[in-house]
């Protein structure tokens, strides 16, 4: 988790030797320089941000400046911190248990014509409903507390899982399966062996997405069926018009997501190198 | 040679019909393939060459006709078959000899004889080295070849390649054929190998099979007397140019010789 993998435009090609060189140096040396562009980055817009609060002398009660939410932060830590990892724990359980049934909704859905032809039109068809305005049916099957926070993560994790699986088995090369055909290759081994291994950079893809989207998920749960967590923080700092809180709440959620998208990232770096070393 | 054919293809005709239209590819082909023979088929490109070659490897069904292999029909046959793509289609996440082994983990456990059978023949093809490297790691002549490693290790009675070398640049695949020769001599497999190119064909071949027309069929059945081994002076004789323009001939003049 040393930084964020922004790609590059430029390729190096040549040779199997000029390549490995060029590889040696993109996983050492080379990523340094765009983290540090993104940390610069990242301090130049919150000077703006800064600065604009101060020129524009903007009240408290409209916007917050970075440095009195970091402020209001260090001033609370312990605070902050329970409450992100209450945010955390439901993001976690309804991105993971959203993105394992999602992976095998889309290989069912992929697997079976007649689920695909039953299930699919409908699933789209659910999915077009605002998780938001599912939410309040969760409260009423799960009350108030976790289960409800992560059923709304999970809701919304769910189904980015599902396309990119499904779409990540659709696109194994058609000479692959004709491949395992000819090998007269079970069913079984031609999944194992080719397909559900070919689609796991497509579902990494498909949990980079859903990562961010089961930490607004289990935010807008925490609005609705909150007692904790950063969403109910903000919801506080609202009624109190403490815009200094909210926007405390805003960077710890910002933080997260980040994390939380680099750790899923990496972790794809790791499992599949093959896949870094294709897509270069 | 052709005392006992590998593949006897008997009025194979194939007609793909939807509501709209009916379309008929392939009609009347007769032709057979002795064993450890050579043989391209050439033609123009949608003229069902490779429709041809699918149906022998048992992908797609004919709808007329019948294919025998080794004296028998082809749904029957329990004879093995290996396929080359025009693009190598290696497994990315695997190595080389992964990659090679493929087709025997299809069959059941990997031995230490098939193992060292895979490693043979990536010596075969000048990749011994590369064995642990993955296929990124070769240039794209070079994960061909991995892939032709990858249709012999099942000992296959018949190795099938659509268009090999059609995303190679020419001097690769000049290289390419030679070492195909090599291989088939010393393999002494029965080849059937669909082509575009002409020079390619008549290089390789014991036998041409031009499929022309609409729908495709046998135009022309041309064995080619050349010298074996045959090298890269061959292509500047006067009788392998007489090949040559027999067979664009009777291709049609619009494809140009390439």
């Amino acid at each position: 988790m040393t930084d964020l993998h922004i790609p590059s435009p430029a390729k190096p090609h040549g040779g199997p030797a000029l390549r490995d060189n060029a590889r040696a140096r993109t996983s050492r040396g080379a990523h340094r320089g765009p983290l540090a562009i993104s940390i610069a980055g990242i301090a130049g817009l919150l000077a703006l941000w800064e600065l604009i609060v101060h020129t524009f002398d903007i009240p408290g009660y409209l916007l917050a400046g970075p440095w009195e939410a970091l402020a209001e932060i260090a001033a609370a830590p312990g605070f902050y911190w329970q409450h992100s990892l209450m945010t955390l724990e439901a993001s976690a359980l309804g991105f993971g248990a959203g993105g394992v049934l999602g992976v095998i909704c889309g290989a069912v859905i992929f697997y079976v014509p007649a689920i695909r032809h039953v299930l699919y039109p409908s699933l789209i068809a659910v999915n077009t409903i605002p998780k938001v305005a599912i939410a309040p049916l969760f409260i009423v099957w799960f009350g108030f507390g976790l289960e409800s926070k992560s059923f709304v993560a999970l809701s919304i994790a769910f189904f980015p899982l599902v396309i990119s699986t499904f779409d990540g088995l659709a696109s194994v090369p058609s000479e692959l399966r004709e491949l395992a055909r000819i090998n007269r290759a079970s069913k079984w081994n031609q999944m194992r062996k080719i397909e559900l291994i070919h689609c796991l950079p497509s579902i990494f893809t498909g949990m980079k997405i859903s990562i961010s989207m089961a930490v607004g998920g289990a935010v807008v749960g925490e609005f609705i069926a909150g007692n904790s967590g950063l969403g109910f923080v903000i919801l506080v700092a609202n009624s109190q018009v403490n815009l200094t809180s909210m926007f405390a709440a805003f960077i710890c959620l910002a933080v997260m997501s980040l994390a939380l998208f680099m750790v899923v990232d990496h972790l794809g770096r790791i499992l599949l190198p093959w896949n870094v070393a294709t897509s270069k | 040679m052709t005392t006992s054919p590998v593949i006897e293809l008997d009025a194979v005709g194939m007609t793909y019909r939807s509501r709209k239209e009916t379309n008929t590819v392939l009609d009347g082909c007769t032709l057979s393939v002795g064993r450890g023979e050579f043989v391209s088929i050439v033609g123009h490109s949608g003229g069902g060459k490779t429709t041809l070659l699918r149906i022998i490897s048992g992908l797609i069904h004919p709808t007329e006709g019948s294919v025998w292999v080794n004296g028998q029909h082809l749904d029957q046959s329990l004879s093995d078959m290996s396929m080359v793509f025009q693009k190598p289609v290696l497994l990315p996440w695997r190595n080389n000899l992964q990659n090679v082994l493929l087709p025997m983990e299809f069959r059941g456990r990997v031995t230490d004889t098939m193992r060292a059978y895979a490693m043979e023949l990536l010596e075969m093809t000048g990749l011994k080295d590369t064995a642990r490297r993955h296929p990124y790691e070769l240039s794209g002549g070079m994960q061909q070849r991995v892939a032709i490693c990858r249709a012999l290790v099942s000992h296959p009675d018949i190795m099938l390649m659509d268009e090999p070398f059609g995303a190679l640049d020419a001097m690769t695949r000049d290289s390419m054929n030679l070492e195909l020769q090599r291989i088939w001599s010393e393999t002494g497999r029965s080849i059937l190998f669909v082509t575009h190119s002409i020079p390619e064909a008549v290089f390789l071949s014991d036998r041409v099979v031009v499929i022309g027309g609409k729908p495709g069929r046998v135009v022309a059945d041309i064995a080619v007397d050349l010298p074996r081994p045959r090298t890269k002076a061959h292509r500047y004789t006067p009788e392998f140019y007489e090949y040559e323009q027999q067979i664009s001939e009777l291709i049609g003049a619009k494809e140009s010789i390439a």
